[in-house]
């Protein structure tokens, strides 16, 4: 089920060629030759030219890294063709069913989590339709459910349908993503809409604004009026404009009203893949307004539901507002304007006339210059910080990490001085882990003006935590978690080739000539005339680079 | 980043001895520590210490203090239905201030607050009435005309953190605990541990020059890759360390190693003078993350000479606040965690024997409406703080009493308050105790210069 390395000997592994090779194709020249014109005449001499490099680059933005299959199937196809063939994966088994077959739905688990961060942890580490997992991670950042503030029965299974829901819809369309996470269990509960009801002007009852506040803060429009580059857009007195008021929030909480589990029973969780239903006696009835819409009084629920996701869907700053948090979330922290401006106008149209086409905004996302291109010198803010749980996901994809029990025990990563500080599913509020707008204070960045939402979760105890953990699972796996190192261990008498195969597949051939001398000086310290000592040249090689700097930037 | 910022205070230092004509005298350090106090900018003979306690989510300040006459409290139970607590539930939590509150009005500590009732009584404790984010003092009428600035994106929880922190919604880069760290960092021998914080990173703590340093509930962690041989060498060890700490002109990767850079140096001083830390005998609950970050910040105070710190600022943190349901099931645990966590941290710092010299407060994302959605509340703006510590003029209610009415005079909308004392005022007094001089303050509080009242008299004169 996962992919491990297959051959000790790396034969698509030819760094120094592949870096001459670049020098050739790369530079302007790679990323024009990507742009969508070009890529739709199907240009065979671009899945040539890809380089490892390339492939291994392309696969930390739209996988979680590289693997010796996964590089040679992008040389083979060409990025536009990879991801094609990503998006026709079939899915795996989902995880609430899984959860069913493993006997979970027991009462003893109708207060408890238990058996769906191992499920989680099992399709991020070990399931074929990579790209898919990735988006679903993504997504998960975007429309945030956690763990922490779920007090629903049944809540393993609630969360497990939402994953599975972020699975169906993570090629599928915004639009119909937005309703799907509105009407989800989860997300009901989480911000409150379920069991939500119309007004009590007699004791002043009025109903919660939880769901109408952050479904527009969050996951479709944002505070500011934008422009398609997601520029602020000013008014005469050059002030940004609020896309909407506490009105606003008042009129559209009035349509979330009425809505509760479907059939909700103490006995079994299948209420937790249903659609929440409307309970028309606690819906209010009363006309609603808000952005420009209006929904007639005695309109049915699920009527003005739609109208409301409709206007919601329809806001021209959903595309760039989501845009370029997909950006931020797959290739770099800071996009050009012209960046965000190229996907947002694809999801306003992806070509076929189709608004909110995920499919095509990924395309868009990972196929743009900007994310193709070589990086050249000066491009000082390029890129992204990793965020952690990528990282530990990374590590796991690339050298073959497997679960001998099937219990993929990884567990909650939250503790930021042992851990990740972060985890799955275990953001501490609707805000996620990190705002696509932080700017990390008292630096460069910061004077500049940069946006790095990972820095948010960056601090003394995470960096030192990170290194530490990395050195424990480097070396010993995590829980009955295990590595498979054989095609390292084949290169462990040779320390330059080691270091160079673990740099091109965690860090695409991001490490500088220093770092790569300076942790093959390191790796040739120690001795591999013994198993012991061959392990640990490997152990040294892949920690080394997974507390690089120019591997925990990702450019 | 310690390296550059003491070099900062170093300058700063360097300039200030140079206009004193000290230049020559003994070596800097000595002089810092023998002279350099009264000529830096705010001087710092004396430790105090700063603790903010920040409630996110936006605690519901109704059911914190709810209250406890007669009249309104009927009002409240009307209002509130199932969601409010009896009033004889209330009886023993009655707050008897100093000074009664006009008209008659009482309020109460939620009965899960009751660890707090005898700091109230014996007045370390005060309470901060309708305290929030403004721009300059705003009435109703200024507010439903929209004739005077307001702060921005209101109810926004993340935007109203930040203006609570910084003055300024999201993207703020600098907050008035930050700002007074920039204040004291001369004073501090390592300036590194001006600003500390036990929770995650917020805005409140950066400074302009001030950085704040992150510590775990359980001290700074060392990196273990540089402290002994890795994978059996020591010249791999040794590559750690160059590594992770070698400079990067990629502005993340210069910022990701500047982090780094710092927690090696600084879990070098701290873990040193944590090793000899006195023993501290209060109890806390080791269940309570709250507990543990505020028991850290004891023992980091407990090393102050150690760390030659003389103005510290910290930071923790508990979240779970936005409880827009499940109020009654959850808001009390809450509460009981936070009275629990003051408490202890309290009994510590009298322990220590520095409680006058230690002043924690709540802040949160803002109050919560009066009215109620049926099983919770909903973002609201102004709330009420508490201030505690052996300083602080206890046993009072500071600030003005709001009507807790429905479409009353203080309400802007479904309860929520329009706040009559802005955080700037808060900052304000809290930096003045801290010893921040009154031509000083527009550096922590920008808009203080709004208000005629710059000091709230939260503190024993």
């Amino acid at each position: 089920m996962s992919p491990s390395p297959a051959e000790p000997q790396l034969s698509a592994c030819a760094p120094w060629g592949a870096a001459a090779l670049l020098a050739a194709c790369g530079g302007g020249g790679s990323g024009s030759q990507l742009g969508s014109d070009s890529a739709k005449d199907g240009s065979a001499l671009l899945a040539v030219a890809l380089t490892d490099e390339d492939a291994s680059r392309l696969l930390a933005q739209a996988a979680f890294g590289a693997t010796d299959p996964h590089i040679d199937r992008v040389k083979a196809l060409g990025a536009r063709a990879w991801l094609d063939e990503q998006f026709a994966i079939p899915r795996t088994e989902g995880h609430y069913s899984t959860m069913l077959s493993q006997g979970l739905a027991v009462e003893a688990n109708l207060n408890g989590f238990n058996g769906f961060e191992n499920t989680v942890w099992r399709k991020l580490i070990a399931s074929p339709d990579v790209l898919r997992q990735r988006m679903v991670l993504a997504l998960s950042e975007i429309f945030v459910v956690s763990m922490q503030g779920l007090p629903v029965p049944w809540r393993g299974f609630v969360m497990a349908a939402y994953v599975d829901l972020l699975e169906t819809h993570a090629f599928g369309n915004y639009r119909q993503l937005l309703e799907a996470v509105t009407l989800s269990p989860a997300m009901g509960v989480y911000l409150n809409m379920r069991g939500n009801r119309k007004a009590n002007a007699a004791i002043g009852r009025v109903p919660d604004e939880n769901y109408a506040r952050e479904v527009l803060q969050l996951f479709s429009v944002g505070l500011v009026e934008l422009n398609l580059d997601g520029s602020a857009r000013l008014d005469g007195r050059g002030q940004p404009q609020e896309t909407y008021s506490q009105e606003t929030i008042t009129g559209l909480a009035r349509v979330f009203t009425g809505w509760d589990h479907d059939r909700f029973v103490r006995t079994d969780p299948g209420h937790a893949q249903r659609p929440m239903v409307v309970n028309s006696a606690n819906h209010e009835s009363a006309e609603k307004r808000f952005l420009g819409t209006t929904v007639p009084a005695n309109t049915p629920a699920a009527e003005g539901l739609a109208m409301a996701l409709d206007a919601i869907a329809q806001h021209p700053n959903v595309a760039p507002f989501i845009g370029r948090q997909l950006i931020q979330r797959l290739v770099c922290s800071h996009p050009s304007a012209a960046y965000v401006s190229r996907v947002a106008a694809v999801f306003n149209n992806n070509g076929q006339g189709v608004r909110g086409d995920l499919q095509a905004v990924l395309r868009s996302v990972l196929l743009d210059p900007e994310a193709r291109s070589a990086p050249a010198d000066g491009q000082n803010s390029r890129g992204m910080l990793r965020e952690p749980v990528v990282r530990f996901v990374q590590w796991a994809r690339t050298f073959g990490v497997t679960s001998p029990t099937g219990l993929w025990n990884v567990g909650n990563l939250s503790d930021p001085a042992t851990r990740l500080g972060q985890s799955p599913f275990r953001a501490p509020s609707v805000f996620n882990f990190f705002r696509p707008g932080y700017v990390p204070p008292n630096s460069a960045l910061g004077e500049q003006g940069i946006t790095a939402p990972e820095f948010q979760i960056t601090n003394e105890s995470t960096v030192v935590g990170w290194a530490n953990f990395a050195q424990s699972f480097v070396a010993s796996g995590v829980a009955e978690l295990r590595p498979n190192y054989s095609a390292e261990l084949a290169l462990a008498s040779d320390a330059p080739a080691l270091v160079r195969r673990v740099a091109l597949l965690l860090a695409a051939n991001a490490l500088s000539q220093d770092t790569l001398a300076l942790i093959t000086q390191a790796v040739n310290s120690i001795s591999a005339a013994t198993a012991a000592g061959r392990n640990n040249r490997v152990y040294a090689a892949v920690h080394l680079v997974l507390c690089a700097p120019e591997y925990l930037i990702q450019i | 980043m310690s390296a550059p910022l003491s070099q900062a205070s170093r300058r700063a230092f360097m300039q200030r001895a140079a206009q004193l004509s000290l230049a020559g005298l003994a070596s800097p350090w000595a002089l810092h520590l023998l002279a350099m106090s009264e000529a830096a900018a705010q001087s710092a003979n004396d430790y105090k210490a700063l603790v903010c306690v920040f409630l996110y989510g936006g605690n519901d300040h109704i059911n914190s203090l709810p209250p406890f006459d007669a009249a309104t409290h009927a009002e409240y139970l009307r209002v509130r239905t199932s969601m409010a607590t009896a009033r004889d539930a209330l009886a023993a939590t009655a707050l008897v201030p100093r000074e009664p509150l006009p008209g008659g009005r009482q309020l109460a500590l939620a009965p899960e607050l009751a660890p707090l009732k005898s700091l109230f009584d014996s007045q370390q404790l005060g309470v901060l009435l309708n305290v929030g984010t403004l721009m300059r003092p705003t009435t109703k009428a200024q507010y439903n005309a929209a004739s005077v600035p307001l702060p921005p994106k209101l109810f926004s929880h993340n935007d109203q953190q930040s203006v609570w922190q910084s003055s300024l919604p999201e993207g703020s880069i600098s907050g008035w605990g930050g700002r007074l760290g920039d204040l004291f960092m001369a004073s501090n021998e390592r300036a590194s541990f001006t600003c500390v914080n036990v929770s995650g990173n917020a805005v409140y703590m950066s400074g302009r020059q001030a950085v704040q340093y992150q510590v775990s509930s359980n001290g700074s962690v060392p990196l273990q890759g540089v402290r002994q041989a890795l994978f059996g060498s020591s010249v791999a060890q040794n590559a750690m360390l160059k590594l992770v700490t070698a400079p990067h002109s990629h502005l993340m990767r210069a910022e990701y190693t500047r982090v780094m850079s710092r927690a090696i140096e600084a879990n070098d001083t701290l873990s040193a003078a944590m090793a000899a830390a006195p023993v501290l005998n209060t109890t806390f609950d080791t269940s309570s993350s709250l507990a543990m970050q505020l028991r850290m910040v004891a023992r980091l105070i407990s090393v102050r000479q150690a760390l030659g710190v003389k103005r510290q600022v910290f930071f923790v943190s508990l979240g779970g606040f936005d409880l827009h349901d499940f109020l009654v099931a959850q808001h009390p645990g809450l509460l009981a965690q936070l009275a629990s966590a003051l408490r202890s941290f309290h009994d510590a710092t009298t322990e220590m024997g520095v409680s006058q010299q230690v002043t924690a407060f709540t802040a949160s994302d803002f109050g919560r409406t009066f009215s109620s959605n049926g099983d919770g509340s909903d973002h609201g703006w102004g709330s009420h703080h508490f201030v505690l510590g052996g300083a602080v003029a206890g046993g009072r209610f500071h600030g003005r009493n709001p009507e807790l009415a429905l479409n009353g005079p203080d309400d802007v909308g479904q309860g929520r308050l329009l706040p009559t004392t802005a955080v700037d005022q808060l900052a304000a007094t809290l930096a003045r105790w801290m010893g921040v001089s009154d031509s000083d303050l527009p550096l922590v509080a920008p808009n203080i210069g709004e208000y005629s009242q710059r000091d709230l008299g939260l503190f024993r004169v």
